[in-house]
């Protein structure tokens, strides 16, 4: 009777036990927090090198010397950033990693890029036909950069045997854009290696 | 009893590639993706990388770029995990049969993953994307040729070498699709014998139009000298056409079946299998059911499946295109045959079969062993009186449970064609009206519309095109 009561007690805690374990469990955590799951480019590599190289590029001559020689601060647009690595990586949120540094540092003015000037231009397009005179904004009235900052995320992949290291360049420079002039050019470089177990219980 | 309708109920639907098949030849590709997309369930876990190839193809035949992509993103994702063995799946394998393995499919399969993926970035117009999946084909194909030894295993590949090229050309990067032109040549020159692909005449014209692009006067030279008769147009002279490239996915990839052989240890047991094997010669219907009973009660054969590959070949030779201008002349090409699955899917199961053989080997003799300990067990157990018949019984049971799992592994892609043909053409920039031989625009939701085309200068549009059979 006893063994009977104890195989029963036994089974009811291992019945228990199955229905505590979770297929999915969702954790908080701070967005600054690293998270290297895949060792896939993610949103903690796209953000230190948005912060690092703003930093870097604005703390390089060309800035004052600008607002030294026109006594204003130099107005910038980011251009294309191009994709040359081994994954499709969402370049539009390192864009807005960099817009937002950019923005934030008070050193420069920044201005909307291409994809967002279309769409406000379509905006005082349709304001000069719908909206009330006193309200409507008058095209020709943008402010044209000085500078524009563009770059490459190239990766060099090496893999044998499970391990694959994945060795991340970003390549940014701010071209001046009435000389073609580059006046700043910043590499910033990331290197991960993934090893894969290749059998477990 | 149970374990028998398990074991049996294994095996894949055989019958769900008979109705996609079906619904390709009525060009109802829609109806062909929903085959697939009902059948999810039916896939299972252990083939969730074939479901993501057998899907992301028919979703690309019926024009939904994005979707397909996504699933063979998952493929790709789920492949990069199944690098890591499972000790206890792998087990299980060896007690039953391969199918009890997580698919991976062969390497000209997955190469093939990034080859649709990168069609699919183009016929969305995201070539930096599409570049993406050049750049992944060379690194898989970079890390297979390290892995692969010997000169004539498939180590490269032709096919994807050469979309890769057309992808870097076409985005201006001339110096990196001369370089992949070239690994497509030596490719499809090195696999020749096997791949049943000889080198495409336009792959010989890209190669020296690129090599006159980047001033390689040294490999300009070589090649003309290796093929005297080709002429082609100068990069600059195409600069202000537009580019059409077909992709013709034609007929039906092999599939594969089981190949029992039945190895009797006794001459009792031989003249069992002789008898069985002559009526079923006679019937042309192996029956796994009487196999099992006749089998089990003999206790003295064992049982090995082995895949046999069924050729499906394609009856269509290439297909003739024609692009009608408004105004002009029209302009007419021939596809050519980039990529024969058939021939892949031969090498890739004749580079796997000794292993595959020894393994099936091992897993019988397994099986015979424990079955029979299982049996003499049970004898001694049962007693003196009750010991033959219960011997009889769990020998039937365990030897005919030996006999009734095993089952070659058969999975493979096979949504995909029999052949891949390509063609390229340069064209005025302007509206063009498309003929095919074969006919039927692989776009179900507007036939008609692809029949029309609005080039731009120096754009480059993709048309796909399946061929059945």
């Amino acid at each position: 009777m006893i063994g009977r009561r104890r195989i029963g007690f036994v089974a009811l805690a291992l019945l228990s036990l199955a229905g505590c374990a979770q297929e999915t469990r969702i954790t908080r955590v701070d967005s600054g927090v690293v998270t290297d799951l895949s060792g896939r480019w993610n949103d903690t590599d796209s953000r230190i090198v948005a912060e690092s190289m703003v930093k870097e590029a604005l703390e390089y001559p060309w800035l004052n010397n600008f607002s030294s020689s026109k006594r204003r601060q130099p107005v910038v647009v980011v251009g294309t950033i191009q994709n040359s690595s081994h994954e499709h990586i969402n370049v539009n949120t390192f864009v807005t990693d960099l817009e937002r540094e950019l923005t934030n540092s008070q050193k420069v003015t920044f201005v909307a890029g291409k994809g967002d000037r279309e769409e406000l231009r379509t905006e005082r397009k349709e304001q000069a036909m719908y909206a009330r005179e006193d309200t409507q904004k008058a095209p020709g009235k943008e402010i044209g950069a000085d500078y524009m900052m563009k770059g490459t995320i190239a990766t060099i992949l090496d893999e044998a045997d499970g391990t694959k290291a994945v060795f991340y360049q970003v390549d940014l420079q701010m071209v001046d854009l009435e000389s073609n002039a580059k006046v700043w050019y910043g590499q910033k470089k990331i290197k991960k290696v993934v090893e894969k177990k290749r059998s477990i219980f | 009893m149970t374990a028998f309708v398990l074991l049996a109920g294994c095996g894949p639907s055989v019958n769900r590639y008979l109705l996609i098949d079906a619904k390709l030849r009525v060009h109802d590709l829609k109806g062909a993706d929903a085959i697939v997309q009902q059948a999810e369930k039916e896939y299972g876990d252990k083939n969730r990388v074939l479901y993501g190839m057998d899907r992301g193809l028919t979703l690309q035949l019926a024009g939904d770029y994005q979707q397909s992509n996504d699933v063979l993103e998952q493929a790709e994702e789920e492949l990069d995990r199944l690098y890591t063995r499972k000790i206890r799946t792998e087990s299980l394998a060896f007690m039953t049969n391969d199918t009890a393995l997580p698919f991976e499919g062969d390497p000209y399969e997955q190469v093939l993953i990034n080859v649709l993926k990168a069609i699919n970035y183009v016929s969305l117009g995201q070539w930096q994307e599409a570049l993406v999946e050049a750049r992944r084909i060379d690194h898989r194909l970079n890390v297979l040729s390290d892995r692969v030894q010997g000169k004539h295993a498939y180590r490269d590949d032709g096919l994807a070498r050469y979309l890769s090229g057309i992808l870097y050309e076409s985005t201006g990067d001339v110096n990196n699709a001369f370089i992949a032109y070239r690994k497509a040549y030596e490719t499809f020159e090195a696999t020749r014998a096997w791949s049943l692909t000889a080198v495409p005449s336009q792959l010989r014209e890209d190669l020296l139009r690129t090599a006159e692009a980047l001033h390689f006067t040294q490999e300009l030279a070589e090649y003309r000298q290796v093929f005297p008769d080709t002429t082609w147009e100068s990069s600059q002279s195409l600069q202000q056409l537009a580019q059409v490239v077909v992709i013709s996915y034609n007929g039906r990839a092999p599939r594969k079946e089981d190949q029992f052989l039945d190895l009797p240890i006794s001459l009792n047991a031989l003249q069992l299998v002789l008898l069985n094997r002559g009526m079923l010669q006679q019937n042309r219907q192996p029956n796994q059911a009487v196999d099992t009973v006749l089998y089990g009660l003999n206790g003295r054969v064992v049982r090995v499946a082995l895949p046999r590959l069924v050729s499906q070949k394609t009856q269509a030779q290439g297909d003739r295109v024609s692009l009608i201008p408004d105004n002009g002349t029209p302009v007419s090409v021939q596809t050519e045959l980039v990529h024969n699955v058939t021939a892949l899917a031969e090498k890739a199961l004749s580079e796997r079969m000794a292993g595959i053989t020894v393994k099936a080997l091992a897993r019988a003799a397994t099986k015979f062993a424990m079955a029979e300990g299982v049996t003499r067990g049970a004898q001694q157990a049962a007693g003196k009186d009750a010991g033959p018949w219960v011997g009889l019984l769990v020998g039937l049971l365990t030897k005919g449970l030996a006999v009734v799992s095993e089952e070659a592994d058969k999975r493979s892609w096979q949504t995909l064609p029999d052949e891949i043909h390509l063609a390229r053409a340069w064209v005025p920039p302007g509206r063009y009206q498309v003929q095919t031989s074969a006919g039927g625009w692989s776009d179900p939701l507007n036939p008609e519309a692809m029949r029309t085309l609005f080039l731009e200068p120096g754009e480059t549009v993709l048309l796909l095109q399946r061929v059945m059979p």
